[in-house]
C-alpha cells in the first residue's frame, strides 16, 4: 500500500469513527452555532449593535460570528485534535502502527484531514446560520482573504495541538489543558469580548497569542475595512511564527510510544 | 543449514549506568516457536523491543530475517508481525473493519474472513471492538498481528487474562500457526504455555540468559530428578519417614515431598515400608519437574539486587 492510499485509508476510517463519536460533533459543530445564537441574543439589543473596531463601528453580529469562527478553529484544530492523537498514543494505537509497512507520518496527516473537514463542516454552519439568522455576509473582495486566514488559521492550530501532545503525557492532562489555554485565550483575544473593553495591557499580553491575530485578520476580512484582499501582515506573521514554532516542537519531539503512568 | 530466523550475538542494552541486558547469545530457527521467560525486570521486554525494532540496542548484533532491527525497512515490516502487550485499538470500529484496515498496510495481507475464522471472533466480526471482552480483544489483537501473513511473529504475552477454554483456543491457534511455517517468537508468564507451545525456551535474569533448551530437557542436574510427594499418614511422624526414606523430607500443611534421581528405588523402599505397617500414603503423586520448578529455581537463587 503506497503512502498516499494509507493517508486515504486511514482517512476514510477516521470519518468512520468520527461519525461514531456524536460527543465531537456536537461540539466541534453544534456548540459554536449554539454560542453565535447565543452571544447575538444577549448582546445586539438595542445599543451594542454595533462595536468598536480598529477606530470602525462594526456590527456586532459580525464581529462575533468571526470571532466564534477563529475560537472553534482552535478547539477543533488544537484541542480535539491533541486529545485524539494523545488518546490512541496512550492506546498503544500508534506504536502498533510504527509496527506496519506504512510510514507514521500518514496517521498524522489523516488526523489532519479529519480535523479540516470538521472545521470546514463549522465554518459552513456558522456563515449559513449567521447570514438567515443575523445578515452576516462575505464581501467578495476579502472572500480570498477569509479563506487565506482559515487555512493559515487551522493548520497553525493544528501544528500547536500535534505540539502540544508531546508534553501531555495522558489523555487526561491533554483534555485538561488544551480545553483551559483555548478558554483562557478566548477571554483576552477578543472573540467574546471586544478587545478594546480591556485594560491596555491585557491586550498586549493577547495580542502575543496566535487566537487574536486569527480572530482579527477573520474580522478584518468580514468588515472589509482595510484594502486589499484583507490580509495584515502582523497577523499573517504572527500565525506563521505560532505555526513554524509548533511544527518544529512537533517534528522533534512527537511521541509515538505510551506516555502514561506505568510507561518508561 | 538454514539460515535462522532470529540471531542474536553478545546483545547489550543500558540505560545510563543500568545494564538491563548484559550481552545474550541465542538463535530462532525458522518455523520454530520459541519461548523467552523471565521474571518481571529481567531484561525480557528491553531484549524484545530492540528485536521488534521499538527500541536502540547499546551493543552486540541482531539480525532478524536477515535484517538488523535497529535499521528496519519497509519489506522488512511485511514480513514481521506483532501482537503487542498493550495496545487498544480504536473502540469505535468494528472487528472486520479494524482488520480491513491494518490489512491495507501490507503488500499481501490474508483474507480477512479467514483471519476472523482462524481467532474465533466470527461471532463478533461485525461487533465494535469497545464491545469486546477481554479475552476477545486479546484475540483480535493476535488477528492484527497476522493479517499482514508475516513470516515471523512476536507474541507478547497472548494469554494473559483469558480463562481457560479461551487458552485452549489460543493454543491451538497457536500450533495452526506454526503448521503453516509461521515462526513464532512467544513470551509468557505461563510455565504450562510455554512447556506445552515452546520448540525451544530461553530463561533471562537479570539481563542474563541462564538456561537455554528443550523445555523438558532444561536444568541439567534437576532435570532428571523426580518430585514424590504424600499426604503424612494417621500416627506416623516425619522422623519416622524420613528412616525410611534418603532423601531430605519437606513438610508442609500435612504433606510430605522429597526429591529423586531414583523415583523407582525410593518408591519402593516407601511403599514397601507403608504396606507392612499398613499404613495409607494417600494422594501419593510422582512428578518430573515442571518447566515452572526449573523457573523458579533458576529465577530465585539470589534475592533480586
Amino acid at each position: 500500500m503506497s503512502d498516499i492510499g494509507a493517508v486515504v485509508t486511514q482517512t476514510r476510517y477516521g470519518f468512520k469513527t468520527l461519525v461514531r463519536t456524536p460527543r465531537v460533533l456536537v461540539f466541534s459543530v453544534l456548540f459554536p452555532v449554539v454560542l453565535l445564537v447565543f452571544f447575538n441574543s444577549i448582546f445586539t439589543s438595542g445599543q451594542n449593535a454595533t462595536v468598536e473596531f480598529h477606530g470602525h463601528k462594526v456590527d456586532t453580529a459580525t464581529y462575533f460570528t468571526a470571532g466564534i469562527i477563529a475560537y472553534a478553529v482552535m478547539t477543533s484544530a488544537f484541542s480535539t485534535l491533541a486529545v485524539a492523537i494523545v488518546a490512541r498514543r496512550e492506546r498503544g494505537e500508534l506504536k502498533r502502527l510504527r509496527g506496519t509497512p506504512v510510514s507514521p507520518w500518514t496517521f498524522m496527516v489523516a488526523q489532519v484531514l479529519r480535523t479540516v473537514a470538521t472545521v470546514a463542516a463549522m465554518v459552513v454552519a456558522l456563515l449559513l446560520i449567521g447570514s438567515l439568522a443575523f445578515g452576516v455576509h462575505i464581501p467578495g473582495e476579502t472572500a480570498a482573504g477569509f479563506v487565506i486566514y482559515l487555512v493559515l488559521g487551522t493548520a497553525t492550530m493544528c501544528t500547536l495541538g500535534i505540539g502540544l501532545t508531546a508534553i501531555t503525557p495522558t489523555e487526561e492532562v491533554a483534555s485538561t489543558v488544551a480545553p483551559f489555554a483555548a478558554v483562557i485565550l478566548s477571554f483576552v483575544s477578543g472573540v467574546f469580548i471586544p478587545i478594546n473593553t480591556l485594560p491596555n495591557w491585557l491586550q498586549q499580553v493577547g495580542q502575543i497569542f496566535p487566537l487574536y491575530h486569527l480572530a482579527d485578520g477573520l474580522q478584518n476580512t468580514l468588515f472589509h475595512v482595510t484594502s486589499g484582499i484583507g490580509l495584515q501582515a502582523s497577523n499573517i506573521t504572527n500565525l506563521l511564527v505560532w505555526g513554524a514554532a509548533g511544527l518544529i516542537v512537533a517534528v522533534r519531539r512527537f511521541k509515538w510510544e505510551p506516555q502514561g503512568p506505568g510507561h518508561s | 543449514m538454514a539460515e535462522a530466523a532470529i540471531a542474536v550475538r553478545g546483545l547489550r542494552k543500558s540505560y545510563g549506568k543500568h545494564e538491563a541486558v548484559r550481552g545474550i547469545d541465542f538463535e530462532v530457527q525458522r518455523g520454530e516457536v520459541f519461548g523467552f521467560l523471565g521474571p518481571n525486570g529481567a531484561g525480557k521486554t528491553t531484549t524484545i523491543e530492540i528485536l521488534e525494532g521499538y527500541r536502540d540496542r547499546t551493543g552486540g548484533d541482531v539480525s532478524v530475517l536477515g535484517v538488523d532491527p535497529g535499521r528496519p525497512t519497509r519489506a522488512w515490516r511485511n514480513r514481521v508481525g506483532f501482537v503487542l502487550q498493550e495496545s487498544e485499538p480504536d473502540p469505535t470500529l468494528t472487528v472486520r473493519e479494524t482488520l480491513t484496515l491494518y490489512a491495507s498496510f501490507y503488500t499481501s495481507p490474508r483474507s480477512v474472513d479467514e483471519i476472523i475464522e482462524l481467532v474465533g471472533l466470527k461471532d463478533k466480526a461485525d461487533a465494535r471492538m469497545g464491545t469486546l471482552s477481554g479475552g476477545q480483544k486479546r484475540r483480535a489483537d493476535v488477528g492484527i498481528g497476522i493479517v499482514g501473513d508475516p513470516e515471523l511473529i512476536f507474541l507478547d504475552e497472548p494469554t494473559t487474562g483469558f480463562d481457560p477454554s479461551a487458552r485452549r483456543g489460543a493454543w491451538n491457534m497457536i500450533q495452526g500457526l506454526k503448521q503453516l511455517g509461521k515462526t513464532i517468537f512467544l513470551t509468557t508468564h505461563y510455565m504450562d504455555e510455554a512447556q506445552h507451545l515452546a520448540d525451544r525456551v530461553v530463561i533471562l535474569r537479570q539481563g542474563q540468559i541462564v538456561a537455554q533448551g528443550e523445555p523438558d530437557e532444561l536444568g541439567g542436574g534437576m532435570g532428571s530428578a523426580s518430585e514424590v510427594r504424600f499426604r503424612v499418614p494417621e500416627g506416623v511422624t516425619i522422623e519416622q519417614l524420613q528412616k525410611i526414606v534418603r532423601e531430605k523430607l519437606d513438610a508442609s500443611g500435612g504433606e510430605v515431598s522429597f526429591r529423586t534421581d531414583n523415583a523407582q528405588k525410593a518408591l519402593f523402599e516407601l511403599t514397601g515400608w507403608a504396606e507392612r505397617q499398613h499404613v495409607q500414603l494417600a494422594d501419593l503423586e510422582v512428578q518430573r519437574p515442571t518447566l515452572e520448578d526449573i523457573f523458579l529455581q533458576l529465577t530465585q537463587e539470589q534475592p533480586e539486587s
